[in-house]
């Protein structure tokens, strides 16, 4: 990431409690201008708590949340800030256009413009239905309602908690794009997700929350680097002390496999084959993928 | 507050309701309001008097006592016929000018008494058309001399004492307020009244007076017949006008306020610029103008004036701010359901009840109708009577209101708790400090106020000797509990450390707050309500505190020191919170029952 970003968002050891359960233990990280920042982690794991307290919506009970320089309690913030809940609460009476420009007005939009936002959203999300209750729509309509309402105040920092939750494979595709088109043009972007794929093919940085705390963050470069380990598969045509018999025949006689974790490992299965009076006759390397290395911080939970 | 957002957030409230009543919805609404507003002027024009006609005289037209009857609500001609009252067409029939024949039954004997007072007032009003006052109301006086200390009966019933002071004991003619058709007997009649008086009665326009009803004039005239009910109905019944079509917008409100809550709706409303009080504002705005327009043209109708608009407008206010509270708390429609209801009685209860008795008994000053139906019935305007009815419904909606605006957050609204555990966040949410919950105490005795009186108006009709200990007893409880549940509440939401020390500064935050707030129960003051024996029981304590400086440490030691075992028993749990209450409920009711029976 280059250096010269300003930071726009920034969380300082935030806590939340709730009655006695403490929900975040102590988070800490920061966004810069135009990045797309991804919170993972398991169910209950705090994002959520998280993400509304970037937007506002809950008072941290200690720490420090800061959007665009102002305080996250600031009604000045919200201006500046657009919010996609897990759900889509939508008051389903009312057509996307009413509902869209009942909110644009909230933010002081004028019509004009509320409209032109509106449609260019609408557009961009492939919703056509503009003048019918939305109680009417599918789950995935409804989501790119509620997507076009985080849009109309055309906000610099976008938080979206799940934008993709729920929706069929189609769908999600839509959203996805769209949150790599809104990236694409400056937006800061926070979104947790379930899929570590979406958050692999759109973050910048992520952070791997686990019971309230980032257990990991950074690039996913420095994450695998630093929570990832490449794993060794080195095979032989002799057995050896430890090493696994594949049953699988391939015509070229019995295989023997060592997985090893360092390459000071794998010359030394080396030497052993051949004291057996046998070769090493090929080896494969594995990284950590994402989800790995989520599993490994958070010891498995999801 | 942004005025802009708030009027953009009512537009679009008011836009939704519209856009969300169906057809049939909407021409039921329309039938009822039509309804009301034909009802309501009938109402007016009728002015409906319960027993009216409800004794039949058989009298012929050209007989003198027909003008009497005819004059009189209660009383109703037939045509005479041969055994009229034998045949039951008749309770009481006219023969000739002297003659009555009177059915057999308590019925009969209720009209002829009920003829013979509307026989009187008749004559005296025609009476009193003459120019010569004296000879038409002669003063007949009656000396005798007796021997001081020698006790005779007065022949009006009353005695009179050796000193000869004339302090009879005058036949209270029902108990009720005086009334234009029910004359007392002053006894200037001399004798029976059998005698068929022939009064000149010459005034052309007046007519003939007629002639004395024959028959026990000294009799008590409490026959049910001659009872004027003792609330003035035709009023009420406008008043209740007043309040019936808030139930509809009550119940739309509260579904509103809920439809925020359900599958987090309103969340978007809560990250967008408008603030909390934007949105409960501009949410609650277009019932509150709906309010308004049901009550301001009623009440032009029926002639009401300001006052009384104002006053049933505050009582709309509390409805809707009850109503708003209770939305926040329900989990569903059907709790919503639950509280609407009990929102409804409760409140029509404390509305309607004491305002039965307005003018027959201070208690009526309680309620807001109170207002309304003294303006109707064109009594002067009170000052003292109108900050009663109004000043305690206005807070207490304005607490309401400062309560649900507190947990009017995600956190708070979206949860799904029992309906207890919302009301103690809501008490919760405001402690922020020692001194908040001193302040809390002092917002939470309008509510005191309310129940305390409320107590009064359904205890007031029992004997004094079970509703002293009654009310002594509720007033301690209604009292203990203002000042220690939001104590218990904060120290249940983790707001303050659970130490002795603190729990005692909460006690003395809140006791101090209650011995503040309580002078707000002076106002029973301005209507004379503490001076009813239950009233005095209720509300002595404030008074006592007011009006004497070598007693104003009492109440406040008292409160102090209940309100200080309150937060001991709070800050462990809820069991010790519930013991400590009873213990400081104990202590209040043995200081109320000192006070009574050594103060009075």
């Amino acid at each position: 990431m280059p250096a010269a970003r300003t930071n726009v968002l920034s969380v300082s050891s935030l806590h939340k409690t709730y009655g006695d359960v403490e929900a975040v233990r102590g988070i800490d990280f920061e966004v810069a201008d135009g990045e797309v920042f991804g919170l993972v982690g398991p169910n209950g794991a705090g994002k959520t708590t998280t993400l509304k307290t970037l937007a506002g919506l809950l008072e941290p009970t200690s720490g420090e949340v800061v959007v665009n320089g102002y305080d996250a309690g600031d009604p000045e913030m919200r201006r500046t800030l657009g919010f996609l809940p897990e759900e889509s609460p939508l008051y389903e009476d009312m057509t996307p256009r009413s509902y869209l420009r009942f909110f644009a007005d909230l933010y002081d939009v004028d019509r004009e413009t509320a409209d032109e936002r509106i449609a260019a959203a609408l557009d961009r999300l492939d919703l056509d239905a503009r003048d019918r209750p939305v109680g009417d729509f599918s789950k995935g309509m409804k989501r790119k309602v509620a997507i076009a309402r985080s849009l109309v105040n055309d906000p610099d920092v976008l938080v979206y908690d799940e934008p993709a939750s729920g929706l069929d494979p189609t769908t999600t595709n839509v959203v996805i794009e769209f949150t790599r088109d809104l990236a694409a043009r400056g937006k800061t972007i926070v979104f947790s997700a379930h899929d570590l794929h979406h958050v692999e093919s759109v973050c910048d940085r992520v952070a791997i929350v686990s019971e309230g705390t980032v257990a990991a963050k950074g690039t996913l470069d420095e994450i695998q680097a630093e929570h990832g380990r490449v794993e060794y598969r080195v095979f032989t045509d002799v057995e050896i002390p430890g090493a696994e018999r594949l049953d699988a025949d391939r015509g070229d006689g019995v295989r023997y496999r060592m997985r090893v974790d360092s390459m000071a490992a794998v010359e030394d299965v080396r030497e052993r084959a051949t004291e057996a009076g046998g070769n090493v006759v090929d080896i494969r390397t594995r990284e950590s993928t994402l989800e790995d290395v989520f599993l490994a911080v958070t010891g498995g939970r999801a | 507050m942004s005025p802009r957002r708030v009027l953009r957030i009512a537009r679009w409230e008011a836009g939704r309701n519209v856009g969300t009543i169906d057809r049939r919805t909407a021409i039921l609404l329309a039938c009822t309001l039509l309804v009301i507003a034909l009802v309501t002027p009938a109402l007016v024009l009728s002015a409906p008097t319960p027993g009216e006609g409800v004794y039949r005289v058989a009298v012929d037209d050209a007989n003198p006592y027909h003008a009497p009857v005819a004059a009189t609500d209660r009383l109703s001609a037939v045509p005479p016929g041969a055994n009229a009252v034998e045949r039951g067409r008749a309770d009481v029939a006219v023969v000739g000018t002297s003659g009555f024949v009177v059915a057999d039954s308590a019925k009969g004997r209720a009209a002829l008494a009920t003829l013979r007072s509307a026989t009187e007032a008749y004559n005296d009003r025609l009476m009193a058309t003459e120019d010569d006052v004296a000879a038409a109301f002669p003063v007949t006086v009656d000396v005798s001399y007796v021997e001081r200390g020698t006790r005779v009966s007065g022949s009006g019933g009353g005695t009179a004492s050796d000193a000869g002071d004339g302090t009879g004991t005058a036949t209270d003619n029902g108990g009720t307020t005086a009334d234009d058709d029910t004359t007392a007997d002053s006894g200037a009649t001399t004798g029976d009244g059998t005698g068929t008086t022939t009064a000149a009665g010459s005034a052309a326009s007046a007519g003939t007076a007629a002639p004395r009803v024959s028959g026990d004039a000294s009799a008590p005239a409490n026959t049910p017949g001659g009872l004027t009910p003792p609330f003035p109905l035709e009023s009420l019944l406008l008043a209740f006008v007043f309040v019936l079509p808030l139930n509809v917008v009550i119940q739309s409100y509260g579904s509103s306020v809920l439809d925020e809550r359900i599958d987090r709706r309103g969340e978007p409303l809560l990250v967008s610029p408008a603030t909390r009080a934007d949105i409960v504002a501009g949410k609650t705005l277009p019932y509150l103008a709906a309010a308004a327009l049901v009550t301001v043209p009623i009440a032009y109708a029926v002639g009401a004036g300001v006052a009384s608009v104002l006053a049933v407008f505050l009582l709309a206010g509390l409805f809707l701010a009850v109503t708003f509270l209770g939305a926040l708390f329900a989990r569903s429609y059907k709790e919503l359901t639950f509280v609407t209801v009990t929102v409804t009685v409760v409140l029509m209860a404390y509305a309607f009840v004491p305002a039965v008795f307005t003018e027959v008994h201070p208690i009526a000053a309680i309620s807001p109708l109170s207002v309304v139906v003294r303006d109707i019935r064109g009594d002067p305007f009170q000052l003292g009577g109108f900050l009663l009815a109004t000043v305690p419904v206005a807070t207490a909606a304005l607490v309401c209101y400062g309560l649900g605006l507190g947990v009017y957050r995600e956190e708070d609204l979206f949860t799904q708790k029992r309906l207890p555990a919302k009301a103690l966040d809501a008490l919760a949410a405001p402690l922020t400090s020692v001194r908040r919950v001193g302040l809390l105490t002092v917002a939470l005795v309008p509510f005191v106020l309310i129940a305390e009186l409320f107590a009064v108006a359904a205890l007031f009709v029992v004997p004094p000797d079970i509703a002293v200990p009654l009310v002594l007893a509720l007033v301690a409880i209604i009292e203990e509990v203002a000042k220690s549940v939001h104590v218990y509440a904060g120290f249940r939401n983790a707001r303050f450390a659970r130490s002795t020390r603190t729990a005692l500064a909460l006690g003395l935050a809140s006791g101090v707050g209650f011995f503040l707030g309580e002078k707000l129960l002076l106002l029973t003051r301005l209507v004379g309500l503490s001076d009813l024996t239950v009233g005095g029981a209720a509300f002595g304590n404030a008074a006592l505190g007011a009006g004497s400086l070598a007693l104003l440490a009492a109440p406040l030691v008292l409160h102090v020191v209940t309100a200080s075992v309150s937060a001991l028993g709070a800050r462990r749990s809820a069991r010790g919170y519930a013991i400590a209450l009873a213990g400081a409920i104990l202590l209040h009711l043995g200081y109320n029952y000192t006070v009574v029976t050594t103060v009075g």
